[in-house]
């Protein structure tokens, strides 16, 4: 780990070339930076405004009550809890707070501390105020309902009753006076007030309890009870809940005292609302003219109250988004603040951050202008640390590179200082997505798409825009990249929506004769020079078609996956050139190189000799037999004179390779690892500057164990996986010649099957259904989904196939404290 | 033969001309010129395998195109 220092030496001396950009991650510097406890909160905020720190906590044994400004935190916390209370107060009345920043005045903390508090009061009190103004307006209203409905009942009740008294007393005139019971009628006669004891009980009750609670009535009372109901039209907002209930008015006639209380507790129990009511037709007018009085004056009332609240929100909002973006700020500085270290004198905090090395002067600008702007009488002190542990990683990308970077940091954060595998992403992957996405007509569909994205680029990216969106927006380069490349190759497939077209001259093929006769049974004869750019037009839709496509997109297939593999054997490389590790380079490098291209680079010369030369001999046969029996004459399969001592050596190197790439590296780490103990012990006594230098070198290694057998399995599982590796992943660029094959085969199907079909029936309105299932099929399963699988398949063999061949990925990322990304967190 | 390597030669100027117009219009300094330059010759690369790739398989064919019946 003790690299670090030396890299950057080995940075500034250079090489032939300046340093490229996005190829190695920034240089690094771990800072100390002594800041005045008066000044820290202001230099706290102009760093974060710069963004180019990621401060270290150096309080990490501490729990957050035990930290300096935990307290501060604390009153953040309230203040963005009262926020929050605004913005769901403003939700609920509908009204949006504006996305602008209304004009940027200063606001103190503390002031705004006050006048949140004083805001929440006042909110609170008027909406417990509206509250229980809605809540007996709501009442009134059921108060309403029950005397209309009830009204009702005694009036249907008292005419049917005067109609049966009619009846009666018909009945006894016609009757006679013989079965008359007596005694009953001596009762109704003696005892009139006990008829008149029978009380009533009515309210508002919810619909669906209704059948139970007159159910339990009937049992609690025995039967002694009569219980009237009708359902009120539309649902009632219920005033304990104010929630809409569907209701039923029910009127319920009693005898007794008991019965009484049990139904006023039944009534409780089943959430029914009772409103006095009386049968005196009188009172019950007077009752209704009070009530609807009474309702409008508190409808405006509430609507009174109600505006008021609406003006307080509005005032909020107009301040919503400043107050929330400085209660984040605060909150967050506050929070840096707390990682810090209190000096013992309590006079100045201590901070350790990492820094990017170029950004020292900005930082001590900072510095100094807080000092200043805080009146402090002392200003801040900036060092840089020296230190073993290993920096984060941090890659300055522009809106071009950064979808491609973000590519390579989702398989993992490059190891500080390697190879970025990011610098040729940018081509060889949309290069290769669109090897299996090669159609210029469907290139064009993607251009058009994304050069509407970039056009709008500023408005977009202003907005909020949906998940999907997000994501084609932030990858709109990419997608330009992989459109213009999907041009290009489409070109060279010769592929319009699967249309060809002769662009670039004749065909080279013409017939055998002029009368074309064998033309579909033994073919054409070639007549000139090859097409001069791309496949030959004549080929679409030939019955040779696949078998030609098949081998060519195949071989191809290979070419370009052992280039990409041999560059990433480079890049490794130059990684152990970057670190200056001999070892890497003669142990790892040299075998891995040789092991690859005496197997997979032959096969590769092997094809572009067969193509030179139109022989006839088999590749599988040749590379099978080169293992089985090497020193087997190759007959007819010969490409190359002396083919066979060639492949006698080459089999040779590919087998010494695997022992070099194996055995050595361990062993040479041992014996490094050996020297340095013995160094430490003899060298001392020298004591020339040299040693020095070897001491502290070993400093930094003291403390690590070297395990040799732990090295040794490690080495051995990565020459295992290098060997086994370049076997399947040469087979795995074969994808390439699959998936443009299903591109190129699909788009013919709906050409043909949709367009050219729809076209024969010779009918507009056919022609015109067929055209616009074609777009669809188009769109939905050609440029959206295969643009999907081309990219996963590009991304996997990026991931796999060309990373896996120099890329550590273990480094952690560089997460500054920035003010300016907090606007962008959702809470 | 010829023909191949006229046009990889093409390949080469248009490489070469690329280079040349990035590094005049687009001139951010010698980090940035590099990482413009790697990435113009990657793609210089790219696109001339892949013709060289179509073209050397179309150069001595050993199947030839069959047409369909219905043409």
């Amino acid at each position: 780990m003790g690299d670090y220092q030396r890299l950057n030496v080995g940075r500034a001396r250079g090489g032939c070339c300046p340093p490229m950009d996005l190829m190695r991650s920034e240089a690094m510097q771990l800072v100390r930076i002594i800041i005045p406890v008066e000044s820290a909160h202001l230099t706290l905020s102009y760093l974060g405004d710069l963004g180019l720190l990621q401060f270290k906590d150096l309080n990490a044994d501490k729990s957050p009550f035990q930290r300096t400004y935990a307290n501060q935190i604390k009153r953040c916390g309230e203040m963005a809890r009262k926020l929050r209370f605004f913005k769901e107060q403003m939700a609920k009345a509908g009204i949006l707070h504006s996305e602008m920043m209304s004009s940027q005045t200063h606001i103190d903390f503390d002031a705004l501390e006050i006048k949140l508090g004083e805001l929440e009061g006042e909110l609170i009190e008027v909406n417990s105020n509206n509250e229980k103004l809605q809540r007996s307006y709501n009442e009134l209203l059921e108060y309403m309902l029950v005397l209309e409905k009830a009204a009702e009942f005694f009036y249907s009740a008292q005419s049917s009753a005067a109609a049966q008294q009619r009846e009666i007393e018909a009945h006894q005139v016609g009757d006679g006076s013989l079965d008359t019971p007596l005694i009953s009628e001596q009762e109704m006669l003696t005892e009139p007030s006990k008829q008149v004891k029978l009380g009533f009980v009515s309210g508002l009750v919810p619909k669906e309890k209704a059948v139970t609670f007159e159910r339990i009535l009937f049992r609690a009372t025995r039967g002694n009870m009569f219980l009237r109901q009708a359902a009120v039209d539309d649902p009632v907002i219920d005033p304990i809940s104010g929630e809409k209930v569907a209701k039923n008015v029910f009127v319920v006639f009693y005898s007794g005292e008991r019965a009484k209380t049990k139904i006023l507790k039944i009534c409780e129990a089943f959430g029914a609302n009772r409103y006095p009511f009386t049968d005196d037709l009188g009172k019950q007018m007077q009752m209704i003219a009070e009530v609807s009085g009474k309702i409008t004056e508190l409808k405006t009332t509430t609507d009174v109250g109600l505006l008021h609240r609406d003006k307080i929100l509005k005032n909020i909002s107009n301040l919503f988004e400043q107050w929330n973006t400085l209660v984040k700020r605060e909150k967050s500085i506050y929070h840096t603040l707390n990682m810090l270290s209190l000096d013992v004198t309590k006079k100045c905090l201590v901070a350790e951050a990492w820094s990017p090395v170029f950004a020292s002067s900005q930082i001590q600008d900072a510095l100094q202008r807080a000092a200043y702007d805080s009146n402090s009488q002392v200003g801040s002190i900036f060092q840089v640390l020296h230190t073993k542990e290993s920096p984060p990683t941090y890659f300055r990308t522009n809106k071009f590179t950064s979808p491609f970077q973000e590519i390579v940091d989702s398989y993992g954060t490059a190891k500080y200082q390697e190879a970025n595998p990011g610098v040729y992403t940018i081509i060889t992957f949309p290069f290769l997505f669109a090897v299996m996405f090669g159609d210029w007509g469907h290139g064009l569909c993607l251009l058009f798409s994304t050069l509407i994205l970039i056009s709008r680029e500023k408005k977009l990216s202003s907005q909020k825009l949906g998940d999907i969106m997000e994501m084609m927006f932030a990858g709109r380069y990419m997608i330009l990249m992989m459109a213009l490349f999907s041009i290009y190759t489409g070109l060279i497939y010769n592929e319009f929506f699967s249309v060809p077209f002769e662009l670039f001259g004749q065909s080279a093929y013409a017939c055998r004769d002029s009368s074309c006769s064998d033309a579909t049974t033994e073919g054409l004869i070639k007549v000139r020079g090859a097409y001069p750019f791309g496949v030959d037009p004549i080929w679409h839709g030939s019955r040779s078609e696949l078998s030609f496509l098949n081998s060519l997109k195949m071989k191809m297939s290979i070419l370009l996956g052992v280039a990409q593999m041999n560059l990433g054997i480079f890049l490794s490389y130059f990684n152990a050139k970057f670190f200056s590790n001999n070892l890497n380079i003669w142990y790892v490098f040299i075998p891995q190189l040789i092991f690859l291209n005496s197997l997979f680079g032959y096969l590769s010369l092997l094809i572009i000799v067969k193509w030179c030369t139109g022989s006839q001999a088999d590749l599988y046969h040749v590379m099978i037999y080169m293992f089985l029996s090497p020193t087997e004459d190759l007959g007819e399969n010969q490409l190359l004179p002396g083919q066979k001592t060639i492949q006698l050596v080459l089999l040779l190197l590919a087998f010494i390779s695997v022992p070099w790439m194996l055995f050595p590296k361990p062993i040479l780490l041992k014996k490094q690892h050996d020297e340095r103990h013995q160094g430490q012990s003899y060298t001392m006594l020298h004591g020339n500057e040299e040693s020095l230098e070897i001491e502290q070198h070993h400093d930094s290694h003291d403390h690590e164990e070297f395990e040799f057998s732990e090295i040794f399995v490690h080495q051995l599982i990565h020459t295992i996986e290098f060997i086994l590796g370049s076997v399947s992943n040469t087979a795995s660029y074969l994808r390439l010649w699959a998936l443009s094959l299903a591109h190129s085969e699909l788009s013919s199907v709906f050409y043909e099957k949709l367009l050219l079909l729809a076209w024969g029936y010779n009918n507009i309105f056919i022609l015109i259904i067929g055209i616009i299932v074609f777009i669809f099929a188009t769109v939905g399963v050609l440029l959206v989904m295969e643009t999907l699988s081309a990219f996963l398949h590009a991304l996997r063999l990026h991931w796999v196939e060309f990373m896996n061949k120099f890329y550590e990925g273990d480094g952690y990322k560089f997460s500054p404290f920035s003010l300016a990304l907090l606007a962008d967190e959702e809470d | 033969m010829a023909f191949f390597l006229t046009t990889t030669a093409i390949f080469f100027a248009a490489g070469l001309i690329a280079s040349v117009l990035v590094l005049l219009f687009f001139n951010r300094g010698a980090s940035t010129n590099l990482l413009h330059l790697t990435l113009v010759i990657t793609t210089t690369v790219c696109c001339w395998m892949m013709w060289a790739i179509v073209y050397l398989a179309q150069l001595k064919p050993l199947i030839v195109p069959v047409l369909s019946e219905g043409e």
